[in-house]
C-alpha cells in the first residue's frame, strides 16, 4: 500500500545540514495497522509528513497504492491527499469557528460532485461511528479533549480514505480517553480494513497495533 | 462550497468583533466618501431631473468679443441671444438669467433663487409639477407677472397650503403663482426657487443693443454630439462678422455640463479635454480606495498567523491553493460588501449633512437637503467599487495565505 524506497530527508540551512531521514526502505501493507516509535527528533514526524504528502523527500521514491507520487504537482497532490489519505493530529487541529459537523464535512468540500446534502449525511454517519452524533451542532471548544479527537477521527474517515496517518493521536489524552480513541482506530482497521500508520510515544498503545517500526537518529532500527 | 465560505465568513465576523468593527469602519467610511463624491459629480454632470437631457443641453454663458485686435469675454445680453441665428443642429434654445431676491414674511427672512426665463425652458427641462402649470409664450410676450415656484418656496410663503392663484412679491412687484414644482437638484444650473418670464425683468431694456449682458442660453442639441452645435454656431458667428454691433468677430462657448466640468481642468477654452478630467477623477477615486485598501491588506496580512492552523488543516485534507484563494477572497468581498452597504446608508446622511454645512455658510440661501440624493447609477457604481475594493484588498493576502507551507501552518507558524 505504502512503499518507501531510499527515502532521505535533509533539512539545510546556511550553517547546518540535518539528516532527518536516512535512506529509509519501508513497506506498509494494505489493511495493516502500524505504529512508528522512537525518541523525539528521530524522524517519525518527518516520515509521516512524507507519507502524508505534506512534505517532499530530498531523495527517494514514495509509492502509494501503486502510484509513484514523488513527482506529483501541487494540485494532484491535493487531490490525492483528499481521496486517499486521512489525518489525525495530536492537537486535533479542529477549526474552532466551525461546528462539529462542519469540521467533519471539511474534506468533502474539496471533493467534486458531492452535494451539500451528501456531505451532511456522510458527516453525520462518521460522527455516529465515533459516538458523537449528538454533538453535531456543538463547537470544538465545547467538547472535551477525547471528544475533540473523536471529531478529528470522524473528519479523517468521512471521505472513506484507504490510509489514515495519525500523529500521536492519544498524546494529549488521559489513559481512559486514549483507550477510547485507540479502540475506535482498531475497530476502523478491523472492520473497514483501513490502513493506519500511527506515530506514538506510548509503548502500551503501540503494542495494540500489528507492527511496531522503531526509529533512531533518522534510521529504522528494528 | 460557496455557501460554506459565506457561513464561515459571517461566523468569523461575529467571533472577531474587534477586527470586524475595525474593517467595517474603514470600508464604510471609504465607500461613504466615494458615494458622496460620486453623487456630487453625478449632480453636476449626470442626467437627473430636471436635466434629463443633460448630455444634449449646452449652456451658453460666455462670448468673446474681438474689437480692434483686442478681445473681451462677457456674458451675453438678452438682445444678442434673442437674435441668435436659427441652428440646424439645435432643437430649441431657451433664454434665462439666474438672480436672487430676499423675502421678509412673518418675521422670517429667506433668500430665493430667481430664474428669469422664456417659455422654452419648460420644453428643455424635465420638471415635475405638483400644482398648476408653466407659463406660456403669450405670458412671456406680454410680460405677464406670473410665477412658478418650487415646494421649498411654497412652504415658506404659504405654509404648504395650495399656492396656485396666490401671489408673491418679487422686487416689490406682485406675481401670481400659476404652478408649483418639485424642488430640483440644488447643483443644477436650472435650479430655481422661483421662475418668472424674463420679460418681467425690470433691467431688460437698458442693455438692449449691446452684446454684453447678464443672460445665458440653454441650447438643446438634436444629437448627443455637442460639437455640432458649437461648430455651427461659431461658423454662423463668422458670417455675422462686423455686423455684430461694432465687433470684428465673436466667439461663443456653448458647452454641456460634462464639457463644462471637463473644461474646468483644461487650459484649452475652445474644446474640453475629457481625458485629463477623467484621469484626475480616476486618480482621486483610486486614491480614495487605495489608501484604505492598503490598510486592509496590512490588516489581513497580520492575521495570516492567526489562521495558519486552519490553512494547514484545509491543505492537509485536500484544499488546493486556488480553493484557499477563492475562500479568502469571498470572505473579504463579503465583509467589504457589508461595509459598503453601511457606507452607502451613511452617505445618504452624510450628503444631507454636507448640504446643512454648506447652508450654514449662507443661511439666507439654503439649498433643499432632500435633493442631494444617491441615484441608482451612483449606487451601482459604488457597489461595484465595493467589489473591486474587496478583491484588491483580499487578493494579495489570500494568495500569500494559500502559499503557506502546510507543516509550518499546522504548527501555527507563518513561514511562507
Amino acid at each position: 500500500m505504502i512503499q518507501l524506497s531510499n527515502i532521505e530527508k535533509v533539512y539545510r540551512t546556511k550553517a547546518i545540514e540535518t539528516i532527518a531521514l536516512d535512506k529509509i526502505n519501508l513497506t506498509i501493507n494494505k489493511g495493516e495497522f502500524v505504529a512508528i516509535m522512537g525518541p523525539s527528533g528521530c524522524g517519525k514526524s518527518s516520515l509521516l509528513n512524507i507519507m502524508g504528502l505534506l512534505d517532499a523527500p530530498t531523495t527517494g521514491v514514495l509509492t502509494i497504492d501503486g502510484q509513484s507520487v514523488t513527482n506529483f504537482r501541487n494540485k494532484k497532490l491535493a487531490n490525492f491527499r483528499n481521496q486517499k489519505l486521512g489525518f489525525i493530529f495530536q492537537s486535533y487541529h479542529l477549526i474552532n469557528d466551525l461546528s462539529v459537523v462542519d469540521n467533519v464535512e471539511l474534506p468533502l468540500l474539496y471533493r467534486s460532485g458531492v452535494t451539500s446534502f451528501e456531505r451532511r449525511k456522510l458527516a453525520v454517519e462518521a460522527l455516529e461511528k465515533v459516538g458523537l452524533s449528538a454533538r453535531t451542532k456543538h463547537y470544538p471548544n465545547q467538547l472535551s479533549g477525547g471528544q475533540r479527537q473523536r471529531v478529528a477521527i470522524a473528519r479523517a474517515i468521512v471521505g472513506n480514505p484507504e490510509i489514515i496517518l495519525a500523529d500521536e493521536p492519544t498524546g494529549n489524552l488521559d489513559s481512559a480517553m486514549g483507550e477510547e480513541v485507540m479502540k475506535i482506530m482498531l475497530d476502523l482497521n478491523k472492520q473497514e480494513g483501513t490502513t493506519i500508520v500511527m506515530v506514538t510515544h506510548d509503548e502500551f498503545m503501540a503494542k495494540k497495533t500489528q507492527r511496531i517500526i522503531r526509529f533512531f537518529d533518522g534510521q529504522q532500527v528494528n | 462550497m460557496i455557501k460554506n465560505y459565506i457561513k464561515l465568513a459571517l461566523k468569523l465576523m461575529l467571533r472577531k468583533k474587534y477586527y470586524t468593527a475595525l474593517t467595517l469602519v474603514g470600508i464604510s467610511f471609504t465607500i461613504m466618501i466615494i458615494t458622496v463624491f460620486a453623487s456630487f459629480v453625478d449632480q453636476i454632470i449626470g442626467a437627473n431631473t430636471p436635466e434629463r437631457n443633460r448630455s444634449r443641453m449646452l449652456l451658453l454663458d460666455k462670448v468673446s468679443i474681438y474689437r480692434n485686435g483686442k478681445s473681451t469675454d462677457a456674458t451675453p445680453s438678452v438682445h444678442f441671444l434673442q437674435h441668435l441665428p436659427k441652428l440646424e443642429s439645435a432643437e430649441t434654445v431657451s433664454i434665462l438669467k439666474r438672480n436672487e431676491f430676499v423675502s421678509f414674511l412673518n418675521g422670517k427672512t429667506a433668500g430665493h433663487v430667481l430664474q428669469q426665463t422664456d417659455e422654452n425652458l419648460w420644453n428643455i427641462a424635465d420638471f415635475k409639477f405638483v400644482e398648476g402649470k408653466s407659463y406660456t409664450t403669450d405670458d412671456v410676450k406680454s410680460g405677464a407677472r406670473v410665477a412658478v415656484i418650487n415646494e421649498k418656496t411654497k412652504e415658506h410663503f404659504f405654509n404648504n397650503e395650495d399656492a396656485e392663484g396666490k401671489s408673491i412679491t418679487i422686487y416689490g412687484q406682485a406675481f401670481k403663482v400659476i404652478g408649483v414644482l418639485k424642488s430640483a437638484a440644488a447643483f443644477s444650473k436650472l435650479y430655481g426657487d422661483v421662475y418668472v418670464p424674463y420679460t418681467t425683468d425690470m433691467n431688460l431694456h437698458t442693455t438692449e443693443k449691446a452684446i454684453e449682458g447678464t443672460y445665458s442660453a440653454i441650447i438643446l442639441s438634436k444629437s448627443e454630439d455637442a460639437r455640432k452645435v458649437r461648430t455651427e454656431l461659431r461658423s454662423q458667428m463668422r458670417k455675422i462678422g462686423r455686423n455684430a454691433n461694432g465687433a470684428d468677430s465673436l466667439k461663443l462657448y456653448p458647452f454641456s455640463s460634462i464639457e463644462q466640468f471637463a473644461k474646468s481642468s483644461s487650459s484649452n477654452d475652445d474644446e474640453p479635454e475629457y481625458g485629463k478630467t477623467t484621469i484626475i477623477l480616476l486618480i482621486v477615486m483610486v486614491l480614495f480606495m487605495l489608501i484604505p485598501a492598503i490598510s486592509l491588506i496590512n490588516l489581513n496580512l497580520s492575521r495570516i498567523g492567526e489562521r495558519a492552523e486552519e490553512i494547514g488543516v484545509r491543505k492537509s485534507f485536500g484544499a488546493t491553493s486556488g480553493a484557499l484563494v477563492k475562500q479568502f477572497i469571498i470572505e473579504n468581498v463579503i465583509i467589504t460588501l457589508i461595509g459598503g452597504l453601511i457606507g452607502l446608508g451613511m452617505s445618504i446622511y452624510a450628503s444631507k449633512l454636507l448640504i446643512q454645512v454648506i447652508n450654514s455658510f449662507d443661511p439666507l440661501f439654503k439649498m433643499p437637503t432632500d435633493t442631494f440624493i444617491v441615484s441608482w447609477p451612483v449606487f451601482a457604481f459604488c457597489l461595484f467599487s465595493c467589489l473591486i475594493f474587496g478583491l484588491v484588498s483580499g487578493a494579495y493576502p489570500a494568495w500569500k495565505m494559500s502559499r503557506m507551507n502546510v507543516i509550518y501552518a499546522l504548527k501555527g507558524g507563518n513561514s511562507l
